[in-house]
């Protein structure tokens, strides 16, 4: 069994972390996003905070919303 | 998630390795979910999908293939990801608060926190490694007879087959003589962190934590940093009023949740 390809996925940076558990972030083109945190980053209690660089997968279906798939060090 | 776009069609969910599931659809992966052992042996679950139903399957593949209990974390605040994990039938099993922790001596009133008499403290870097690692021994065993470490946050869960992973340069020891009776580990330095402050059990109730986190948070200051992060066991009122105490504020909670 192989994996398929993951969703668009976007390199940004976290501007503001919001309530509920979501993070605006800019992406490279400079759109905004609101994004929440993977299952898997939660998992591993991984902070996120502003100006850190993001993984984004975009929503196939909302390409506003997104998640946070991987917090680089900067 | 939202159920508003639901397809009419679930995507297929596939097993793609020993602790991976996918959701496909039109070859397109739009859910995800992933299996992972603790040290302690739990196992803990995630799934990530940006449809109810695709979560809902990716839950029911989850359950089928893997042996109960399974658990799972949430942010408290997340109310979709939550409802999301209750119809899967998992339920609240501990929540764990994080706080900020301010490391100015003047917000936190530790300025004169010292350790009592013929107690002192050893800054990180300095403590030998073969007590320490005695020390973490000792604490580790007595949190396993008391409270146990599935109550305790993930972070400072023991290494498996009894092995500990200690390293002297991020802990301040206090010593009373030349025997080590507690400890506070503060990881990493970019992103501080209080993953764990602990005093043998015989001498608790004495000041030495309070003066452990006075030492770690006036270094942090005087390296030009302002807060630490701290995550506490709701259920763990000596840590919490420690942390209350010297000004610590409130940034969220997490949930884990089990499906017994």
């Amino acid at each position: 069994m192989t994996k398929t390809t993951n969703g668009i996925e976007v390199e940004g940076t976290v501007i503001e972390c919001l309530r509920n558990a979501n993070f605006k972030v800019e992406l490279q083109n400079g759109h905004v996003v609101l994004a929440h945190i993977s299952g898997k980053v939660r998992k591993n209690h991984i902070k996120i905070l502003p100006h850190d660089r993001v993984l984004v997968e975009l929503s196939p279906y909302d390409l506003t919303r997104g998640r946070i798939r991987y917090r680089y060090r900067n | 998630m939202n159920s508003a776009h639901s397809a009419p069609n679930p995507p297929a969910v596939t097993r793609v390795s020993d602790t991976e599931w996918q959701a496909v659809d039109d070859g397109l992966a739009v859910g995800r979910a992933d299996a992972s052992q603790r040290p302690d042996g739990r196992l803990f679950v995630s799934i990530d999908a940006w449809q109810d139903t695709v979560f809902d399957r990716l839950a029911t593949a989850l359950l089928a293939d893997l042996p109960a209990p399974l658990h799972t974390v949430a942010d408290e605040g997340d109310h979709d990801t939550l409802a999301a994990w209750r119809r899967a039938g998992f339920t609240a099993a501990r929540r764990e608060r994080a706080y900020l922790v301010p490391t100015d001596p003047q917000a936190t009133g530790l300025g004169t926190a010292l350790p009592p008499e013929g107690v002192t403290i050893l800054p990180a870097g300095l403590a030998e490694e073969g007590p320490l690692r005695a020390l973490e021994r000792v604490i580790h065993d007595e949190v396993e007879a008391g409270a146990g470490w599935p109550a305790i946050p993930a972070q400072v869960l023991p290494r498996p087959a009894g092995t500990l992973v200690v390293d002297p340069t991020k802990y301040a020891v206090a010593c009373q003589g030349d025997r080590y009776v507690g400890l506070i580990r503060v990881t990493p330095p970019r992103r501080p962190r209080i993953g764990l402050i602990a005093v043998r059990a015989e001498l608790h109730r004495r000041g030495i934590a309070r003066a452990l986190l006075a030492h770690a948070l006036d270094a942090l200051h005087r390296g030009g940093t302002a807060t630490a992060w701290a995550e506490v066991t709701e259920t763990d009122t000596a840590a919490t009023a420690l942390l209350e105490g010297v000004g610590a504020r409130r940034a969220g909670s997490t949930l884990e949740l089990v499906h017994r």
